[in-house]
Formats: structure tokens, C-alpha cells, sequence
């Protein structure tokens, strides 16, 4: 007893000496390159929409875990499914020339190819509960996550075998190409775009979540699936439910990062779903709130670190990944993240 | 517990370097030279297994085989690809790859050598370093290769070096432009493509003089090529008497570049030069317009975005945008021929795929010429000479390619003609400047 507390305190006296260092640095580098407030600004709102992306594919993690205790490695693979799909409404869409058409047409179209991409999203996620974790679910815990990595490979495998190697790219319509400038701050539409309806999809699962009758189940399922099965819940349908709503979200951070960065390939999901993986660690995995927070603080992090810590901005995925190993250390349950129970752990 | 404390200490100790280092930061630029030549994992691996496996008398007669590849009648003369068919440029790697299939056409609808036919094996390197590693200790592995065109990329091709100078396999590289591919220390290392010593101090000319432009970024991709032509660039620029504010490294596969273009911004350069390949060319041209500091900056790239791709993806953000190519002379007549055969076969116009088609040709072409040079009939068989074919390569003088006139210098650069510059206009490029051509 009196070993582990001794160890314990020596952790967290080594973990502040970390964290002074990192701020003395921070410091020293913010005076020596002195950059203006507008370049934080902007940096911020690159941080924000990374993390709107970040935050949207992090729910379908933490809903998953939530109620299965299994990491979906295959989830990063949903997204950039739905961002292929989305890639091909755009092709049909711009071939029917509604790209080119009025304002309200041309919304249509979006929105017609956000909820392709969505559907292809939920299509691939469903198939992947019912082929690679349901014939699982009675297996050791090791064994789904396993076959979660397999599925991920297959997933990017399959593609790239199906729809080649050359990255597709999106053509932004007119509407949504430029953005807002105030000063020497730029605000994309798309950037703009993403974040807001991230914001919009993450409340309305909270509702849906909170207010419904499948949000209930939903939580039943997640306390103890066998006595949530015993009062009438049909379990197999919860879970299909959860993996269409985390796919959904899924799929349309995948349609509208395509739409941002205008481009989709093969693997252009795993990055992303790790760093989705992070932040929903992060916040604590298995917490919705904790999700989007962690999403928004990884994005943050990843935009505004390099500049911060004055190293060259290809460490970006260093930092936000020794984030992740930082809050493993310090707190495993995350920053929002409630004390596991015995069943959880 | 333990653990955990020695993984803090580790954190520690990483804390304390990155505090020490000294503020401002300046990402420590990689030395201008290329250390990495000489890939050095599969070196000391392959030769004791193959040693021990054979007995001694086995083995002298295998060392006199080795020396020799000999074809039987009815077998072919297998020539192996490295091609970047995955990766980040599959379009030129394609193009890369047809074009060698076509100069394989023709040669045996020529007659081949003394009535054997080629034989194209291809293999994708992935325009990686680890990929071209894999695909050299494949080539070396086989005794039926007997020499190799390619890699598609320095990286690739660079990890394709150690096995194949091992194995005695000579290889002409149609398209990798960092200057350490060919060095005195490589008799096996040959190519087409000419070296980025050129292009770089021809781009940064360009850039300084013609355009006018004294402050630039420089970008790349981390890669042996993008980061080797960046550093030659940058290196030349600063001796022209102009200013670097930033050099920012990025990733290939990254897409979202704009945290290093703000950064970038923070400076307001007049240009920004990107080492590198298409897509991310593509996505900083398209990003840069988006960046504040950055919307009236030039963006110039080099011959690994002068593709129809980057044309595709940058969209309108390519207007303006300028690229070079080591673009042999073209011989019009010739190519027009090729295209034509090109087109009959793949249903493509090579230039929609990638730029690299006649030097891709050339390559195979004076591979065929050296192996004409030193095949001997024994027999009914035909003998290669090992050694002998990797002199007789060096020795081509004055052939005749799609891309003008090909003799190879004592350290292997073959290649003909010089750096052009185009830039990009109503989504065409168009050349503005061209330098060395013959």
C-alpha cells in the first residue's frame, strides 16, 4: 500500500515537470516567433473544423463501445465509404447539372449527396455488425478487435481494388468554394459548413439519445444487455440501431471533409479514425459529451501545436498521438470519462 | 506502476530535449547531401542463407551461372519493371508501365535478339522506398532477370539499389531525379530521367530571375525525392541572393495542409516552391487560395505534379500555378508513331496519364541495345553476360529515343535534352521557359 501511493505520487510529480517544461516552451517559442493574434485565430478555426470531422467520427466509436466494450477499427473505413459514395452522387449529380443550376437546386444536390454518402456509410457499417462482430459477440473480447482490424484491411483493400488507386476528387460547386474574410482571418464555407452541422447531427443524437424511446433502449442495452433483453428490448436491434447512427454521422463527416479537402482515396479513412479513436479516449470512451470535447480539443491541439511548440508542422500526428499516450497515463478513463464499473473495465 | 514510471521518465527526458532546443526552431534542415544511398537492411541478410544452403561444389558452379544468365530456345529475355502502380502517383506509373510494354512490341516485332524474344515482368514499387526494397530483392532472387527498368520514383528506386547491385542486375531508371541515384560508386545505376541537381538550380533561376520573386516558402514531402529537389532549390535560391521564410515538411496522404500554410502565411512569401507529387500538389494550390497572406502567392511544383491529374484535381486553383519537367527533346514524328500505338493498345492518350511515356520507352530501348550489344549464341542457347551487359549499358552512345539523342556518361545519366517550364492556363499547360534542350 504504502509502495503503490509513493509510485503514484512520483507519477504525477514527473507529470508536472512534463507539463511545466511543455509550457516553458510554448513560452519561449510564442515570444521568439511572435505571431500576430490573427494567425491563432485562424489555426483555432482550422482546429475547430478538424475537430467537427474528428467529432463526428468519434461518436460512432463511443456508441459503440458504449454498448459493445469493442473498438470499431473499422469505423475510420465507414467514413471514407461514405465519402466515396458521396463522391459518386456528386459525379451523378454534376452529370444531371445540378451543380450548375440555381441556388436551391444546387442545395438539393448536396444535400441529395450528403445523404448518399450517409446511406452508403450505414450500408457498409450494418454489414459489418452482422458479418464481422454478430457471429462474435459470445467470443473473448480480444477476438471482435481483431476482427475489426481484419475488416478495415478488407474494407480499404476492397476499394482500392474496385475503384483504383487515383485519389477521387471532389469539384466544389460554386456555392460552397471561397469563404468569409474578416482581416487577415479566413473562415471557409466548407469549414464553416462542417462545423455547424456537426454541432447540429452531435445535438440531435444527444436528443435522440436522452428524449427517445430508442435512446432508452439504447442505454438499457448499454447497462446490462441480458436483463435489457429480459424486460422486452429487442438487443439485436439496438445494436443495429447504434452502428446506423454512428455510421450516419460517419458517413457525412465523410461526404463533407471530401467536400473541404476535395479529395477521397482508398485510405484516406484510417488517419482520421485514429485520431477519432484518440479523441474519443480522450473525452472518455463510451461518453458522448466526452467525444465531441475530446474531438474539439485534439482538432485544437493538432492546428495550433506545431506553432506553439515550434516544430515543423509534419509532427502534427506526433503530438495529437502522444496526447493520446499522455491521457492513458494520467487519466485512462478519460477527461469526462465517469470511473468504469467492474463489468466495463 | 514500474512501468509507468519508466515511461514517464522516457516523456521526461523528451520534454527536456525539445525545451532545449534552441526557440526559433528552424526545423533542422536535412544535409544537402543525400546520405541515404545505400538502403542497408537486405545487405547482410540474403547472402549467408544462400551461401550456407549450397554445398561447396554446388556453390562454384552456381558462382559461374550467376555470372551469366543463359536462355534456352523457346524462352524469353525477361526484363523486370519497377512501377509505381499504387502509391501516390499511379496515373504516371501506369503511363510508365505501358509505355515499356509498347518498346517490348516493338522490339520483338523487330525480331528480338537473335530470334529470342523480351519479356516484360512488372512489379509495383509503389513510388516507395520499403515497396522498391521488396521489388529489388524479388528481381535479385530471380537468375532469369536480366536487367530492370525503373523505379518510378527515387525513393523506390533507391531501395531497389542494394539487391540489384548484389545480384549484378543493371537497371535504367526512367524517371527518379534525385541526384544520389547515380554516383561513381553505382555500376549498375543508370537512368534516363535527368537529375534534380539540374532541375532544382534551373526552377530556382527561373523563379528568381524570370519571375522576379526574391522571397519564397519551400515545401516537400518528406520523400527522397520532393525533399532532395527542395533542398537543392532552396540551397541554389539563397546562393542566388533571395530569401527562404519557411521550409515545412508535410506528409504524402496528408489533405488537410492548412496549418502549415498558415504558418507559412504568418510570412507572406512571394511563392511557394513544393517538392513533391500531384495530389498534394493539387491540395496546397487549392488550399493556399484559402489562406491568408498566401492569396496573391505564386505556387510552383516540378516534374512529379506536371501531371493531367494535378490539372483535375487543383481545379481552377491551378491557373496561374507554374510546374517544370526534365523533358528529353521530342523527337515529333517518332512520338506521334508511339502515341498512335499507344492509343491502339490502351485506348489512352499517354498525356492524359502521365508525362514520363518516352523516357519510359528509351529505357527499355536502351536496355534492348546494350543486351543486342553483348548476347552471344552458345549453341542453341543464348548467354548473357552478367558484367559484361552492365559495361555495354554505359557504353550506348548516340541512340536514338523518343526523347533525342541518348548516351550515357561514365555514372549513368543517359538521358536526353533539359528542364522546361510550363504554366497553367484555361486548365492546359502551357510552356514558358526551357532550358538545355537540345
Amino acid at each position: 500500500m504504502e509502495k503503490q501511493s509513493l509510485s503514484k505520487y512520483l507519477t504525477w510529480l514527473l507529470g508536472a515537470v512534463v507539463g511545466v517544461l511543455v509550457l516553458w516552451r510554448i513560452i519561449t517559442v510564442g515570444v521568439a516567433e511572435g505571431y500576430p493574434t490573427s494567425f491563432w485565430i485562424s489555426q483555432g478555426i482550422n482546429g475547430l473544423v478538424l475537430g467537427g470531422v474528428y467529432a463526428l467520427v468519434a461518436l460512432g466509436y463511443t456508441l459503440v463501445y458504449g454498448i459493445l466494450f469493442m473498438i470499431n477499427f473499422a469505423h475510420g473505413e465507414v467514413m471514407m465509404l461514405g465519402g466515396i459514395t458521396g463522391f459518386f452522387a456528386l459525379q451523378f449529380a454534376t452529370a444531371q447539372g445540378w451543380m450548375d443550376g440555381s441556388t436551391t437546386v444546387v442545395v438539393a444536390a448536396l444535400l441529395f449527396i450528403l445523404v448518399t454518402g450517409m446511406l452508403g456509410s450505414v450500408a457498409t457499417g450494418v454489414a459489418l455488425e452482422r458479418l464481422a462482430y454478430r457471429p462474435l459477440r459470445r467470443a473473448p473480447r480480444l477476438v471482435p478487435l481483431i476482427s475489426a482490424i481484419g475488416a478495415s484491411l478488407f474494407l480499404q483493400y476492397s476499394v482500392l481494388l474496385i475503384f483504383g488507386v487515383t485519389p477521387h476528387s471532389y469539384r466544389k460547386p460554386d456555392l460552397i468554394s471561397g469563404g468569409i474574410r474578416a482581416g487577415n482571418v479566413f473562415i471557409p464555407y466548407t469549414g464553416l459548413i462542417i462545423f455547424l452541422a456537426s454541432v447540429l447531427m452531435m445535438l440531435g443524437l444527444y436528443l435522440i439519445i436522452q428524449r427517445t424511446k430508442l435512446g432508452r433502449a439504447m442505454r438499457a442495452v448499454a447497462e446490462d444487455k441480458d436483463t435489457a433483453s429480459l424486460m422486452g428490448v429487442n438487443v439485436d436491434g439496438v445494436i443495429v440501431a447504434t452502428f446506423v447512427l454512428g455510421s450516419a454521422l460517419a458517413g457525412a463527416a465523410g461526404v463533407m471533409l471530401g467536400f473541404h479537402n476535395t479529395v477521397v482515396k482508398f485510405n484516406s479513412g484510417f488517419i482520421p479514425g485514429l485520431k477519432a479513436f484518440t479523441a474519443a479516449v480522450l473525452g472518455g470512451i463510451g461518453n458522448i459529451p466526452g467525444a465531441m470535447f475530446g474531438a474539439l480539443i485534439l482538432g485544437m491541439i493538432e492546428a495550433m501545436g506545431p506553432s506553439a511548440l515550434g516544430i515543423p508542422t509534419q509532427y502534427k500526428d506526433i503530438i495529437a498521438f502522444s496526447v493520446l499516450v499522455l491521457i492513458l497515463i494520467f487519466r485512462p478513463s478519460g477527461i469526462f470519462g465517469e470511473i468504469l464499473s467492474e463489468k466495463k473495465a | 506502476m514500474q512501468r509507468r514510471t519508466a515511461l514517464l521518465a522516457l516523456l521526461l527526458i523528451l520534454a527536456m530535449v525539445l525545451a532545449a532546443c534552441p526557440a526559433p526552431a528552424q526545423p533542422a534542415p536535412a544535409p544537402a547531401a543525400q546520405p541515404a544511398v545505400q538502403a542497408p537492411s537486405k545487405e547482410g541478410v540474403e547472402a549467408p542463407s544462400k551461401e550456407g544452403a549450397e554445398s561447396e561444389g554446388l556453390k562454384k558452379e552456381l558462382g559461374e551461372m550467376t555470372g551469366k544468365v543463359v536462355i534456352a530456345p523457346g524462352q524469353t529475355i525477361r526484363i523486370g519493371g519497377s512501377f509505381a502502380l499504387t502509391g501516390p502517383i499511379p496515373d504516371p506509373g501506369k503511363d510508365i508501365r505501358q509505355a515499356a510494354e509498347i518498346a517490348i512490341d516493338d522490339l520483338n516485332a523487330a525480331g528480338g535478339v537473335e530470334g529470342f524474344q523480351f519479356e516484360l515482368v512488372a512489379e509495383d514499387g509503389a513510388c516507395a522506398g520499403d515497396q522498391g526494397t521488396v521489388v529489388g530483392n524479388k528481381f535479385a532472387a530471380d537468375p532469369t532477370i536480366v536487367a530492370v527498368t525503373g523505379g518510378t520514383c527515387s525513393g523506390e528506386t533507391i531501395g531497389l539499389m542494394p539487391s540489384l547491385q548484389k545480384a549484378r542486375i543493371p537497371f535504367v531508371s526512367p524517371s527518379a531525379t534525385n541526384p544520389a541515384i547515380t554516383s561513381s560508386d553505382c555500376d549498375i545505376c543508370n537512368r534516363v530521367a535527368l537529375s534534380d541537381a539540374l532541375q532544382g538550380v534551373v526552377d530556382a533561376d527561373f523563379v528568381f530571375n524570370d519571375l522576379g520573386k526574391t522571397k519564397v516558402a519551400v515545401m516537400q514531402d518528406s520523400e527522397d525525392y520532393g525533399k532532395g529537389l527542395a533542398q537543392i532549390f532552396q540551397d541554389h535560391f539563397k546562393e542566388l541572393g533571395g530569401t527562404v521564410t519557411n521550409s515545412e515538411g508535410i506528409q504524402v496522404g496528408d489533405t488537410d495542409f492548412r496549418a502549415a500554410l498558415a504558418k507559412i502565411g504568418a510570412n507572406a512569401p512571394e511563392l511557394i516552391y513544393f517538392g513533391g507529387f500531384s495530389t498534394e500538389a493539387a491540395l496546397i494550390a487549392q488550399q493556399m487560395g484559402e489562406t491568408p497572406g498566401l492569396d496573391g502567392s505564386l505556387f510552383m511544383s516540378d516534374d512529379g505534379a506536371y501531371t493531367k491529374q494535378y490539372l483535375d484535381a487543383a481545379g481552377n486553383a491551378a491557373e496561374g500555378t507554374y510546374m517544370s519537367f526534365v523533358a528529353g527533346a521530342t523527337n515529333d514524328a517518332t512520338l506521334e508513331e508511339f502515341n498512335a500505338k499507344y492509343m491502339d493498345k490502351f485506348g489512352v492518350n499517354p498525356k492524359d496519364l502521365g508525362p514520363f511515356h518516352g523516357q519510359s520507352y528509351d529505357s527499355v530501348m536502351l536496355i534492348a541495345t546494350a543486351i543486342k550489344a553483348v548476347a552471344v549464341k552458345n549453341g542453341d542457347n543464348l548467354v548473357i553476360d552478367r558484367e559484361e551487359l552492365i559495361k555495354a549499358i554505359r557504353n550506348v552512345k548516340g541512340l536514338q529515343g523518343l526523347t533525342g539523342t541518348l548516351s550515357c556518361s561514365e555514372i549513368g545519366e543517359c538521358g536526353a535534352g533539359g528542364v522546361q517550364i510550363f504554366t497553367v492556363k484555361d486548365g492546359e499547360f502551357f510552356q514558358v521557359a526551357g532550358f538545355g534542350m537540345q
